[in-house]
């Protein structure tokens, strides 16, 4: 796992649809130590998907740079592991196959890259499911193949945009926990976007407010882990927490 | 983007693909009456075969019992054989076809010629269609000029066809190409250009170079799209070919048709017709609907369109 | 240089949003201009290949002469009767087969089996039965528009959900009643659907029997030009018909199937 830090990161282009120049994004810098889980919040059209999207490689940036272990990147990768809020398998794979897609890429033999694969599927607790299509799963077991897909090719930085967001609220608190669960054990590197502020305290190490492309704060969440949200909801430091992070999104 | 690429695809639907539809409809059927079932059931591999040929065999009945009528009626009715032939003279007239060659020879010229046609097409239709699939503001831009000629398939080309390669196969052929290219590249753009943009960005995210892409996601995404394109094809190629070869050439089933008429031998005509009919239905529910089933149908893709 | 082709681009795009059809009329400009330039460079023989200016005049003298709006007429009529005997039967005969598991079973390899012989491989018996005339080009019409419209029918009737069906059966509905207030507007998006394919298919059969047996109308066009060995009647008969049905296709068909489906949120497809 590596460092990620971002220096006067801007976004400008120019917008056919509209026939003028938008700024998504305005000289954000961001420092994220190794192994640090830091969730990035706020409303709609903030610029946070646009900033995950440059991070990852999909979108160029305008302005700014982006360095990931210290080394600038240039286009996506596997050093930046994406889980993506539509799941994004690839339907004609099977799940085993979609795991184990990123070790195929790099080179991995079938024999090794199967049992990388059955590992993650583990971790996940999808066992059974390696055989399945992804149109065979619920939505929740899709992402969670989505999420150990990303980490199974080991990236240096594992980017998530809004991966809970499509599936519904019971199971988006199990595979939020679950998440954790799988972060304790593999410390990856994470920036996580949602618009959901309780899941962004809940899952960070540090929540970073965002309204119209730009960073409004950054606020440290120290609470212990792991976390489970019977407990979390009591807690008044969390409900503090997400109280103060929601009026800074809504006041935006 | 979508509404424009959902009502061209409606255009390109072929009737036979539709006839496949049905299981869709059972599989629907299913669910809404037992909500709690799963839609999609896995049976043991005989039950499987046992199922596959119960429904072959439903699928023969009504053709026994147009046989029976036809062996009976026609004599019982006296029906001038200049009219329409008895069974009797249409299994003669495939054996004779048979034995000196003539049939196998048709039907040689026939299947080669759709054959060299559509491999011809597909060669350069399916790289042209993703190439212009990738990017969405192409995909736009080319789709009317590739539904405009999606509608001249086939059979319109047969005069321009026959004055530019003269008779013969180079003529048929052209057709037949014609008929398979740009409906498949037109699918094929289509498929290429309704792949999600996240599962080609999580396959760079995944490390996934140009040719990796290509083989491992546009292919198989596009794949659903692609069979639909080739069976609709090959559907307009067919009948381009009969048409052509009734016009354009001295050897082929068209040709074993339109000369038959100028003696009356309806026979003949009967037997074309049915082995017609025949190699239409073995190519298109033995090979085509199942390789459709099997990309879309398993891979959940069907929902998409 | 960018900039400016992204400015370009992005005018046109909102040209498009607020006007479609010159979305679909643009991208045929660059064809015409190449077609047009192969010519003039005369890489191939201007016989095998005329040029847009020829067809454009052969398109005047042809309408001055009224050779070409009779022989629309004549096309456009036989198209009509046709797909209105097509869809007539076609629908009933559907819904029948849709209907009833038993006629369902009884029929539909046959349907299928028809189909696969195709409209063309008819003609020579047709021929031979009732001559070179109307009846024959009619018969392969019906022939060609029946299929699709009564497998859609078909697919569309067996779509419905059975929820609807006991709905209606629980709110009082006699089986006739059914009929028209749950079959037919639960099956009509695939009823449009198969119209539109049928009158497609219709459509190129009737130009395949004008080409091979006709008297008049477009396909005859091309057919006794190809006689005549002149290509620029062909090539004017082949723009003809892909604008003719790109025409009926994409403004009155098109909007139909979409009014019905997309209105009642039924797209089954």
């Amino acid at each position: 796992m590596k460092s990620l830090t971002i220096r006067n990161l801007s976004k400008t282009y120019f917008d056919v649809h509209a026939g003028t120049n938008v700024t998504a994004v305005h000289d954000i810098s961001l420092e994220v130590p190794a192994g640090e889980f830091v969730s990035v919040v706020g409303p709609s059209g903030c610029g946070k998907t646009t900033l995950l999207n440059m991070i990852a490689g999909f979108l160029p940036h305008t302005g700014g740079e982006i360095l990931v272990g210290g080394k600038p990147v240039k286009g996506p990768g596997p050093d930046r592991g994406v889980v993506f809020q539509s799941f994004a398998l690839f339907p004609w794979r099977t799940v085993l196959d979609n795991v184990a897609f990123g070790p195929k890429m790099r080179g991995v033999g079938r024999a090794e890259r199967e049992k990388i694969a059955h590992e993650y599927l583990a971790l996940a607790k999808l066992s059974e499911a390696a055989g399945r299509y992804p149109n065979e799963l619920s939505g929740g077991m899709q992402q969670r193949v989505g999420v150990v897909r990303a980490l199974a090719n080991e990236p240096d930085v594992l980017l998530m945009d809004e991966p809970f967001a499509s599936v519904d609220a019971q199971t988006r608190m199990t595979l939020q926990e679950e998440l954790t669960r799988i972060w304790e054990q593999k410390r990856p590197t994470v920036i996580f976007i949602t618009h959901d502020v309780p899941e962004a305290v809940f899952l960070g190490n540090r929540v970073v407010a965002l309204s119209k492309g730009r960073v409004l704060e950054e606020i440290a969440v120290d609470l212990p882990r792991p976390r489970v949200w019977d407990d979390l909801n009591e807690d008044d430091r969390f409900k503090a927490l997400s109280g103060r992070v929601l009026q800074l999104v809504r006041s935006a | 983007m979508s509404k424009c690429c959902n009502t061209a695809r409606e255009v390109i639907l072929d009737h036979g693909e539709l006839a496949s539809r049905p299981r869709l409809s059972d599989a629907a059927a299913a669910a809404v009456l037992h909500p709690e079932r799963p839609a999609r059931r896995f049976l043991p591999e005989e039950e499987v075969m046992r199922h596959r040929l119960s429904s072959a065999l439903w699928f023969c009945a009504p053709f026994a019992v147009l046989l029976v009528l036809w062996a009976v009626l026609i004599p019982a009715f006296e029906v001038n054989p200049r009219l329409f032939p008895n069974l009797e003279s249409v299994v003669q007239a495939g054996l004779d076809g048979i034995k000196d060659g003539t049939l196998i020879r048709h039907i040689g010229a026939s299947l080669m010629r759709v054959t060299v046609g559509t491999l011809l097409a597909l060669v350069f239709a399916i790289p042209l269609g993703i190439a212009m699939g990738v990017s969405p503001a192409v995909s736009s831009f080319l789709t009317p000029p590739f539904r405009f000629f999606s509608v001249l398939a086939g059979i319109a080309w047969i005069p321009v066809a026959s004055l530019w390669f003269g008779y013969g196969f180079g003529a048929i052929t052209f057709v037949i190409f014609n008929a398979v290219f740009f409906i498949v590249t037109y699918n094929t753009l289509l498929g290429v250009s309704t792949i999600p943009m996240q599962v080609r960005h999580a396959a760079a995210s995944l490390g996934a170079g140009k040719w990796a892409m290509l083989t491992e996601v546009l292919l198989p995404g596009a794949l659903p799209n692609i069979v639909t394109g080739i069976r609709t094809g090959l559907g307009f190629a067919w009948r381009g070919l009969i048409a052509a070869e009734m016009i354009a050439t001295n050897v082929g089933l068209g040709y074993m048709l339109f000369v038959a008429r100028d003696f009356y031998k309806t026979e003949v005509i009967v037997l074309g017709m049915i082995v017609i009919g025949v190699l239409w239905l073995l190519l298109d529910r033995l090979l085509l609907a199942p390789i459709e089933r099997a990309t879309s149908e398993r891979w959940g893709l069907v929902q998409r369109a | 240089m960018t900039t400016l082709f992204l400015q370009a681009w992005s005018h046109y795009l909102r040209l498009t949003t607020r006007w479609p059809s010159i979305g679909t009329l643009v991208p045929f400009v660059p064809l015409v201009v190449a077609w047009w330039v192969v010519t003039e460079l005369q890489v191939f023989p201007r016989a095998f290949l005329p040029g847009p200016a020829e067809v454009v005049r052969s398109f005047v003298s042809l309408v001055y002469t009224g050779v070409l709006p009779e022989y629309l007429q004549d096309s456009m009529v036989r198209l009509a009767v046709g797909s209105f005997w097509g869809i007539v039967l076609g629908i009933p005969l559907g819904i029948l087969v849709g209907l009833s598991q038993r006629a369902h079973k009884a029929l539909w390899p046959v349907l299928l089996f028809f189909q696969a012989i195709g409209d063309i491989a008819w003609l020579p018996i047709l021929v031979i039965w009732f001559g070179y005339g109307l009846t024959t080009m009619t018969v392969v019409i019906v022939y060609t528009v029946i299929f699709p419209v009564v497998l859609n029918t078909v697919l569309g009737v067996r779509s419905i959900p059975i929820t609807l069906h006991r709905a209606a059966l629980s709110l009082g509905a006699s089986r006739t009643r059914m009929l028209w207030e749950v079959v037919l507007p639960g099956a009509l998006p695939n009823i449009m659907t198969g119209l539109r394919n049928g009158l497609g298919y219709g459509w190129r059969a009737l130009i395949a029997t004008e080409i091979i047996v006709g008297t008049s109308g477009i396909g005859f066009l091309m057919f006794d030009a190809r006689r005549a060995g002149s290509v620029v009647e062909i090539l004017l008969g082949m723009i003809i018909l892909g604008i003719l049905w790109y025409i009926v296709d994409s403004w009155i068909l098109a909007p139909i199937e979409r009014a019905t489906g997309q209105r009642w949120g039924l797209v089954t497809k």
